[in-house]
């Protein structure tokens, strides 16, 4: 009797789920109330990860040690274009890169330094420089003086920064969620553009403009104008522009230009 | 001098640099973005980004080709049921209903219950992917609209007739007997049909006619048969005879 009315009762639960759930033909309004079991990730092994001895991010001087300083052009090329040198990770998982050129002086650097020292935790992570110090000189005029005397005085040293620089890199038994927080507010404060990458996502950034290249529709490209000069477009055309094919302009660059 | 110099440094005979322009206008890398002389713009312009073209978001357009997909539980008990009716059931009537109210349905529900015939509802979709694997795949178009089933164990097709005729609403589109299909003309001529049992009388008489006469025969009295059989070898005997004379 009991087991009669019990396999009823199954049935008809049964039934009630299986209304719940199919789509297609009655449409069922029952909703079915089920507990669920939270299921965990597992976290990452960084047992093969080896931390260097001095893991905090070294001192870096104002000026380089010179016993007769010389002035220098301006020289501004060095800040224009793709960075050639640093442009890819070494021993780090982490990276502050610049998104656009500049120069950063000693007060950035310091920045950069005091910032990251401070907040990481040096048992389980470790920081590197990807930039040299100071060593343009960059030279300034009094205040309120006019044009001409010469050139002005060495006012302080900078370094010059390209597109797609390293910065900082860091690494360690982390993961991107713990020091992200960090190196974004150190990089919001750079005179350019920078962003945070994981050597995935730079990976992905990079595959994602290749793909925009692949799988541009446009049957007319800046670099097939350009090198065969239709319609005499060099004449308005700076000669860097052959090398960047229209994705830079002058320090910036063009994030939508393919 | 400066002719030597010169020449150490152009490496070719008669070769010269491309024109330089010497006046200096504006920098090149500065901190705003510099104005874009109106051709480069253009060139910009025509040479920008065209990204493919995005394919429609899923559920824009009904799929193509309907794919064989899993039945979901209450698609498989109808299918049991079905199977069950098809097995049980000698009469399988197809019938439209364009619109009858719920009461007309209640009574034609209540006079075909009285005969033995059940009124069924099944969706058209699960009874046509059920008919595709069975043996009655032939059935399929008859389901299409709205489809009423009227079932029953034995064919008792002149009561239902007579039931779908007082009805408006109800058209009969087909029925399987006993596992023939037939259309709505085919089901009014097998309702005139005499029974069963009156067809193998008919069968079993035609069949024992000639014993039968000659059981009635033997039966009678003797002189009648003895006269017939007299009568049955004068008649032999007269054909045998023009026809010995035509064949001479």
């Amino acid at each position: 009797m009991f087991s009669i009315i019990k396999a009823a009762v199954g049935g008809l639960t049964a039934l009630c789920r299986v209304n719940g759930h199919q789509q297609g033909l009655l449409h069922g309004h029952l909703k079915v109330l089920a507990a669920g079991l939270k299921t965990h990730d597992i976290p990452p092994d960084h047992s093969d990860v080896v931390l260097p001895d001095r893991r905090k991010l070294k001192f870096v001087n104002k000026m380089p040690n010179f016993k007769n300083a010389k002035k220098e052009m301006k020289n501004l090329k060095d800040i224009q274009g793709p960075a050639t040198a640093a442009n890819a990770f070494t021993k780090g998982e982490f990276a502050i890169v610049a998104m656009g050129g500049g120069y950063l002086h000693w007060g950035h650097i310091e920045m950069i330094r005091l910032t990251i020292n401070r907040k990481m935790d040096p048992k389980t992570t470790f920081a590197r420089w990807r930039i040299n110090g100071p060593y343009k000189p960059v030279t300034r005029k009094g205040l309120g003086m006019r044009m001409g005397g010469g050139k002005g005085a060495i006012d302080q040293y900078v370094t010059p920064v390209r597109y797609g620089r390293f910065i900082v890199e860091v690494g360690g038994k982390v993961e991107l969620g713990e020091i992200q927080r960090i190196m974004t507010e150190v990089a919001q404060k750079l005179p350019f553009k920078a962003e945070v990458f994981s050597r995935a996502s730079l990976a992905a950034f990079q595959k994602k403009h290749a793909d925009m290249e692949q799988n541009n529709q446009n049957p007319w490209t800046f670099k097939e104008i350009t090198l065969g000069n239709m319609l005499g477009i060099r004449k308005v055309l700076s000669p860097k522009d052959l090398c960047h094919n229209g994705r830079f302009a002058g320090k910036f660059h063009l994030p939508w230009r393919v | 001098m400066a002719a030597t110099l010169c020449r150490i440094l152009l490496p070719k005979q008669g070769w010269l640099p491309f024109t330089q322009c010497v006046r200096h206008g504006s920098k090149s890398v500065t901190r705003h973005k510099r104005p874009l002389h109106f051709l480069k713009q253009k060139l910009m312009s025509v040479t920008r980004y065209i990204p493919p073209p995005r394919p429609a978001p899923i559920g824009a357009y009904p799929r193509q080709t309907i794919r064989d997909q899993e039945d979901d539980p209450f698609t498989i008990l109808i299918k049991k049921k079905l199977k069950s009716v098809f097995q049980e059931s000698k009469m399988i009537a197809v019938v439209q209903n364009s619109g009858s109210t719920a009461d007309e349905m209640m009574l034609l529900k209540y006079k075909l219950h009285k005969h033995g015939i059940t009124v069924k509802f099944f969706p058209n979709q699960v009874m046509r992917s059920f008919l595709k694997d069975s043996t009655y795949s032939n059935m399929a178009p008859l389901f299409i609209g709205h489809t009423v089933l009227f079932i029953s164990k034995e064919p008792k097709v002149k009561e239902m007739l007579s039931s779908l005729r007082t009805s408006r609403h109800m058209l009969l589109l087909g029925a399987c007997i006993d596992n023939t299909l037939l259309s709505a003309q085919g089901v009014v001529s097998y309702s005139k049909l005499p029974s069963v049992a009156v067809v193998q009388g008919e069968l079993v008489s035609g069949l024992t006619l000639l014993t039968s006469q000659t059981a009635a025969m033997l039966q009678r009295h003797p002189a009648q048969l003895s006269a017939l059989l007299q009568q049955h070898v004068k008649q032999q005997s007269s054909e045998g005879a023009p026809k010995a004379q035509e064949a001479t």
